[in-house]
C-alpha cells in the first residue's frame, strides 16, 4: 500500500480537482435550467412552489397555455422561422467568404478579414442600434420586422461559419487541393470535390451553432422587431419576466430547447451517415464539432 | 531579420486612394440623401401646449379628416393595439373579437417616449394607442392621429361629463378617456409596519434609510421627478426653473444613496411578490396587486396613500386612433366597445385601473365589495381633477432639461 | 481528366497568380458586410453629428460630413470623465467586465483543460453538456436565476438552512455582485468552446517531454502548457469580454437599479428617447472604438507572429 504522500505525488493519478471543478460547473450551469423545465410542468401558477404535475401550461389551460395563447405559439413560430431562414443563408455565405478570403492574397481580403473579425466580437447592441438607425432613416425596401431581423442576424452570425471554416482550412492545409490540381483538376473542381467534403465537419458544426445562436438571440431581434407578431420567444420572455410570468413561459422555453435538441440530433445523425467510412468516423461528437 | 510582407502604401497608391475618397464621398452623400426618409422634421414652427388654464381645440387639417359615417367594419384584418403590458382585460378583447369576427393583437411598450418614437418612425401600423394627455400635442402636430367621427362612439355619454370637452382636446376631436388614476405611495404593512400616510411628508419615506433595498420608484421621468418636486414642497410639477431642476437632481442622488430604489413599472407584481415593500405607485397598480398576491397572503396587508384633499398627481390615459392604422372603422368600434359600462367594469376588475364611468359610483365601490376597505384611498374621485396637479406636456427646451436630469439619475451618476 | 486540361491560368512571371474563383466566392460575403455592417455605422455617424427635430426631438441625420455638427458628441464627451454624469457608468462597465472575464477564465480554463485532454471516453458527453447552454434560451437561464434569487427563492431558503436563520437578502435590488455573477453565468459557455478547441491541439509529446525532463505538475503547467496556449487564452478572452461591453439586459433583469447601470444600459435607455438618440450614437461609437482597437492590436500581433514563425 502506498502512503498518502506517494498517492498525491503519483503522476498518473486521475485529476480529481479538475473533475470536481468540471462537475461543479456543469451542475451550476444546468441546474437552473432543469428547475425551469421542471416548473413548466407545474400545476399551479407559481414558478417557485411546486404544486403538482400537469401539462396545464402546454395545452391544458384554456387561455394561457402555449397551445391556446396565440401570442405564445406565435413567438415560437417566429423563433423557428428566424432560425431556419437565417441559418440557411448565413452558412453558405460564411463558408464561401472563408474559402475566398483564405485563398485570395492581397489587401482587400485582409481588410475583409479584419471586418469579419470585428463583426465577430462586436457587442450586439452596437450592431442593433446601427441597423435600427439605418432602417428608420433610409427608405430601404426592408422595414422593421422579420426581414430586418433576418438581415441583422445574418450580419451578426456570418463570422461564425467563416471563422470555423478558416480554422479548419488552416488545419487541413493546401496539400490535398494542390495534389488534386496536379492530377489535372481545375481549382473549382478541386474545391468542389476535395476541399468542401473535407470541410463537412466544420460546416455542420457551424450550422448547429448558428442555429442555436439565432434562436437564442435577443438584442438584435428586439431592436428590429415591428409589432408583437414579430417578437420571438426570447423577447416574449424578457417582456413578461419583468411583469408576472406564468409557467407557460417555462413551457415555451422547454419547447424551444426540445426543438434545438431535435435539430442537433438530426444533424448529427445525418453527419454520421454522410461520413460513414471516413477517417473521422468513430471519433464521435468531437469530429462533429470540427475538432478531430 | 523577418521581412514584413505588407509594405506600406507608396505615394502613388496614397494619392489614388485620397482621390477615390474625395470623389466617392459626395456621391455617397448624394445617394444617401436621395434614399433618406424626408419629412422627418415637422413643418409646424412650434408646439401648442395645453393646460387646464389654457384649453386647446385642435385643428382638423384638410388632409386628415375623420372617416365617413356609416361605414362597415373592415373584414379579415387584425386590429393592432399598442399599450402598456397587462393594461387591457383579455375578456374585453375576446368579447370584441367575437362580436365583430376579427382578431386583435396587442403590442406592448415600456415607456411612452419609446412608443412615440416608434410610431413616428413610420414602420408600424398600430391602430389604437393609449397615451397620456402629455403627448397629445405632439401626436396632433405630427399628424400621427386621426380625428374621431363621433357617430361611431355613442358610448361617450357614459363617461364623466367633463371628458366630453376636456381642456387638452376640446370637443374630444382626437381622443377619449381610457382610465383615471392617481399617483401616490403604496406599501405592504408586513414589511413596512409604519403608517406612511400619517407622516408629515409621506413622500419622504422613500428617502428613509430604514427601508433600504426595499423601495421602488416609477420608471417614468415625469412622474418620478414630479413626485420629487412635491416632496420638496414645489407644487409646479411642470416647472422650467433650472434651480428647481437642480434640487430635483440632488434629491435623486440622495435617493440612490439612501435607499437604492428599483426603477421599474412592474410594482404591481413586485410588491405582492415581496420583492419591494414600499413604492411610488399608480392607484391602479395597488388595486391590481391584489390578484398577484401568492396564496395564503391576505389582501389586508396592502396599503395606499394619496393626499385626502386631492392635492397630488392626478391623471388620465387616452385612447387615440392612429393615422398609420389600417382599420380605422374597427378602431372606432373598439373605442366605443371599451366605453361600454359592462366592458369598462370588466376591464377595471382585470387591470385595476378605474374607468371614468358615471355608472361606477366611487362612494359605493367599497360597500359593493369591489375594492377592499384598506385600499379605499386608491379610488379616484372626480373632485380630484379640480385641485390635483397635472403632468403636462413640456415645450422642447424644458423637455430636454428634464430629460437630462433623468438621464443622469438613470446612469447612476452624480 | 488528362494532363492537357491543366489549369487555365498560366503563372505570370513576377506576379502572384490570383485565380478569379476566390474573389468570386468571397464577394457576396464582403458586399453583405459592407452594406449591412459598415454602411449602418456611417448612418450612426450621420445621426451623432446630425440635427435634432425641434418639436419631436427625433434625430435628423446629416449625410454630408462638411455639415456635421458636433454638439451631441461633445455633450457626451464632456460627461464621460470620472466626475461627469456618465463617468461612473463607464468605469463600472470596465470594472464589471474585467472581474467577470477573470472569473470566466478561472472557471472555463480548468473545465476546458479537463474535457480537452483528460476526459477520455467521456469527452463526447461532456462536450454535449457544455454546448447545451447554447440551445437553451439565454433569457430562460437568466429567468431561472431571477426565480432562484427572489426573496422567497431557493438561494435564500438554502442559505437560511431551511428556516434556521432568517436570511432575507434582497439579491435582486441593485447588487453589483449579482450582476457580475450574472455576466459570468451568461458568458462562460462562450469561453469554454474556443479554449477547448485550442487546448485540444496542444502536442501531448511536448508536455510529456517536460515531465520526462523532471518538471513536476505545477512547473510543467506553468512553464510549458501555459505559454503554449497563451494565444488561445487571449483569443478566448477577447471573444468573451468584448461582447460583454454591450450587455444591458443582465443588469436589467437582475437588478433594475441605476446603481448597476452599464454602458449598454446608457445606450438602450437613450436610443428611443427623444433628443437622446444622438447621445446613444455617441456611446455606440465609443464602445466600438473600445472593441475595435484591441482587435486591431490582436490581429497585428498574431500576423507578426505568423511572419516570424515562417
Amino acid at each position: 500500500m502506498r502512503g498518502p504522500v506517494a498517492w498525491w505525488n503519483d503522476p498518473w493519478r486521475p485529476p480529481r480537482v479538475l473533475v470536481a471543478v468540471t462537475i461543479g460547473y456543469l451542475i451550476w450551469s444546468l441546474l437552473p435550467v432543469l428547475i425551469a423545465v421542471l416548473f413548466s410542468f407545474n400545476d399551479g401558477k407559481s414558478r417557485t412552489t411546486w404544486q403538482g404535475f400537469s401539462f396545464r401550461w402546454y395545452w391544458g389551460d384554456e387561455t394561457r397555455s402555449v397551445w391556446h395563447d396565440a401570442t405564445l405559439h406565435q413567438a415560437l413560430w417566429q423563433t423557428l422561422k428566424l432560425g431556419v431562414i437565417a441559418t440557411l443563408i448565413t452558412v453558405p455565405l460564411g463558408v464561401m467568404l472563408a474559402i475566398g478570403i483564405d485563398r485570395w492574397r492581397g489587401r482587400l481580403p485582409s481588410g475583409a478579414n479584419m471586418l469579419m473579425l470585428v463583426s465577430f466580437v462586436i457587442p450586439e447592441v452596437l450592431l442593433a442600434v446601427a441597423l435600427l438607425f439605418a432602417i428608420t432613416s433610409l427608405a430601404l425596401p426592408i422595414g422593421l420586422g422579420t426581414s430586418a431581423q433576418v438581415v441583422g442576424l445574418i450580419t451578426f452570425q456570418i463570422a461564425y461559419p467563416a471563422v470555423l471554416v478558416r480554422a479548419r482550412l488552416a488545419t487541413i492545409g493546401n496539400q490535398y487541393e494542390e495534389a488534386a490540381m496536379d492530377l489535372g483538376a481545375s481549382p473549382m473542381q478541386a474545391l468542389r470535390r476535395v476541399t468542401v467534403p473535407m470541410l463537412f465537419p466544420a460546416i455542420f458544426a457551424s450550422t448547429v451553432l448558428v442555429f442555436a445562436d439565432v434562436i437564442d438571440n435577443f438584442v438584435l431581434v428586439r431592436y428590429l422587431s415591428g409589432n408583437s407578431s414579430t417578437e420571438p420567444v426570447s423577447v416574449k420572455i424578457y417582456n413578461t419576466a419583468r411583469a408576472a410570468p406564468t409557467p407557460a413561459l417555462n413551457a415555451l422555453a422547454t419547447l424551444l430547447l426540445a426543438a434545438a435538441l431535435i435539430a442537433v440530433t438530426v444533424g448529427y445523425l445525418f453527419y454520421r451517415r454522410m461520413t460513414r467510412g471516413d477517417a473521422t468516423a468513430g471519433k464521435g461528437i468531437a469530429a462533429f464539432a470540427g475538432e478531430a | 531579420m523577418p521581412v514584413p510582407n505588407r509594405p506600406g502604401p507608396n505615394r502613388r497608391q496614397f494619392l489614388q486612394r485620397a482621390a477615390l475618397l474625395a470623389v466617392g464621398t459626395p456621391a455617397l452623400v448624394a445617394f444617401l440623401d436621395a434614399c433618406s426618409k424626408g419629412g422627418q422634421s415637422s413643418s409646424a414652427p412650434s408646439l401648442t401646449i395645453a393646460a387646464p388654464s389654457s384649453p386647446v381645440k385642435w385643428d382638423i387639417p384638410a388632409d386628415n379628416t375623420a372617416i365617413a359615417d356609416g361605414l362597415g367594419p373592415e373584414k379579415g384584418g387584425t386590429l393592432q393595439l399598442y399599450s402598456y403590458a397587462d393594461y387591457m382585460a383579455p375578456e374585453a378583447v375576446k368579447s370584441f373579437e367575437e362580436k365583430y369576427g376579427v382578431s386583435v393583437q396587442i403590442s406592448t411598450f415600456n415607456d411612452t417616449d419609446e412608443a412615440l418614437t416608434k410610431i413616428r418612425g413610420g414602420n408600424v401600423d398600430y391602430d389604437i394607442f393609449f397615451p397620456s394627455y402629455d403627448q397629445i400635442g405632439r401626436l396632433v402636430t405630427g399628424g400621427l392621429v386621426r380625428p374621431l367621427n363621433h357617430s361611431y362612439v355613442p358610448n361617450i355619454k357614459n363617461v364623466w361629463p367633463f371628458f366630453a370637452n376636456p381642456w387638452y382636446d376640446q370637443e374630444w376631436r382626437y381622443s377619449v378617456p381610457y382610465t383615471v388614476y392617481t399617483t401616490g405611495i403604496g406599501w405592504r404593512n408586513d414589511q413596512v409596519p409604519a403608517d406612511i400616510g400619517a407622516l408629515k411628508n409621506p413622500y419622504e419615506a422613500l428617502w428613509d434609510p430604514a427601508y433600504k433595498n426595499k423601495t421602488a420608484v416609477i420608471d417614468d421621468w415625469h412622474t418620478a421627478m414630479a413626485m420629487v418636486l412635491l416632496k420638496l414642497g414645489i407644487t409646479d410639477v411642470n416647472t422650467s426653473s433650472a434651480d428647481d431642476l437642480n434640487k430635483v437632481g440632488e434629491a435623486l442622488s440622495q435617493l440612490v444613496a439612501a435607499t437604492s430604489p428599483k426603477v421599474t413599472i412592474t410594482m404591481y407584481s413586485d410588491l405582492p411578490a415581496g420583492q419591494i415593500g414600499l413604492s411610488q405607485m399608480w392607484s391602479g397598480d395597488i388595486i391590481n396587486a391584489q390578484s398577484y398576491l401568492p396564496e395564503g397572503v391576505d389582501v389586508d396587508i396592502l396599503r395606499y396613500w394619496f393626499p385626502a384633499d386631492g392635492k397630488g398627481l392626478v391623471d388620465n390615459d387616452l385612447m387615440v386612433s392612429l393615422r398609420g392604422g389600417k382599420n380605422p372603422v374597427l378602431a372606432h368600434l373598439f373605442i366605443n366597445h371599451m366605453l361600454d359600462p359592462e366592458v369598462a367594469k370588466q376591464n377595471f376588475s382585470a387591470i385595476g385601473y378605474q374607468p371614468p364611468q358615471v355608472s361606477i359610483n366611487p362612494d359605493s365601490l367599497v360597500a359593493d365589495g369591489f375594492i377592499p376597505e384598506n385600499l379605499k384611498s386608491a379610488i379616484v374621485r372626480p373632485e380630484y381633477f379640480d385641485v390635483g396637479y397635472r403632468i403636462l406636456e413640456l415645450d422642447p427646451a424644458n423637455d430636454t432639461a428634464w430629460h437630462n436630469v433623468w438621464r443622469t439619475f438613470k446612469a447612476g451618476g452624480s | 481528366m488528362t494532363v492537357a486540361e491543366a489549369p487555365s491560368q498560366p503563372a505570370k512571371p513576377g506576379r502572384t497568380r490570383t485565380n478569379p474563383l476566390w474573389p468570386t466566392l468571397a464577394m457576396p460575403g464582403i458586399i453583405w458586410l459592407l452594406v449591412f455592417f459598415l454602411a449602418p455605422m456611417y448612418v450612426v455617424l450621420a445621426i451623432v453629428f446630425g440635427q435634432v427635430d425641434p418639436i419631436f426631438r427625433t434625430p435628423v441625420p446629416v449625410w454630408n460630413p462638411l455639415q456635421w455638427d458636433a454638439t451631441q458628441f461633445t455633450y457626451v464627451l464632456s460627461r464621460i470623465g470620472p466626475g461627469g454624469a456618465y463617468g461612473p457608468a463607464l468605469i463600472r462597465t470596465g470594472v464589471y467586465v474585467l472581474i467577470a472575464s477573470v472569473l470566466c477564465l478561472a472557471i472555463a480554463f480548468p473545465v476546458a483543460y479537463y474535457v480537452a485532454r483528460l476526459s477520455g471516453r467521456w469527452a463526447g458527453i461532456l462536450l454535449a453538456a457544455l454546448i447545451a447552454p447554447f440551445w437553451i434560451s439565454y433569457m430562460m437561464r437568466m429567468l431561472a436565476w431571477v426565480n432562484l434569487l427572489q426573496d422567497d427563492g431557493w438561494v435564500n431558503r438554502i442559505a437560511s438552512l431551511g428556516g434556521l436563520f432568517d436570511v432575507r437578502v434582497h439579491w435582486l435590488t441593485g447588487q453589483p455582485v449579482v450582476v457580475v455573477l450574472g455576466l459570468v453565468y451568461g458568458y462562460v459557455p462562450y469561453m469554454i468552446l474556443p479554449l477547448y478547441a485550442g487546448l485540444d491541439r496542444l502536442p501531448q509529446s511536448t508536455l510529456e517531454a517536460a515531465r520526462d525532463l523532471g518538471a513536476n505538475r505545477v512547473a510543467s503547467f506553468w512553464r510549458v502548457t501555459l505559454p503554449m496556449c497563451r494565444p488561445t487564452i487571449v483569443a478566448a478572452v477577447l471573444l468573451t469580454c468584448l461582447p460583454m461591453l454591450g450587455d444591458y439586459f443582465t443588469s436589467d433583469m437582475l437588478s433594475a437599479s441605476p446603481k448597476t447601470a452599464m454602458v449598454g444600459n446608457l445606450i438602450n435607455d437613450s436610443v428611443q428617447s427623444p433628443g437622446q438618440t444622438g447621445q446613444a450614437g455617441a456611446f455606440v461609437m465609443l464602445v466600438l472604438l473600445a472593441t475595435v482597437l484591441p482587435m486591431f492590436y490582436y490581429v497585428r500581433v498574431t500576423a507578426r507572429a505568423d511572419e516570424v514563425s515562417t
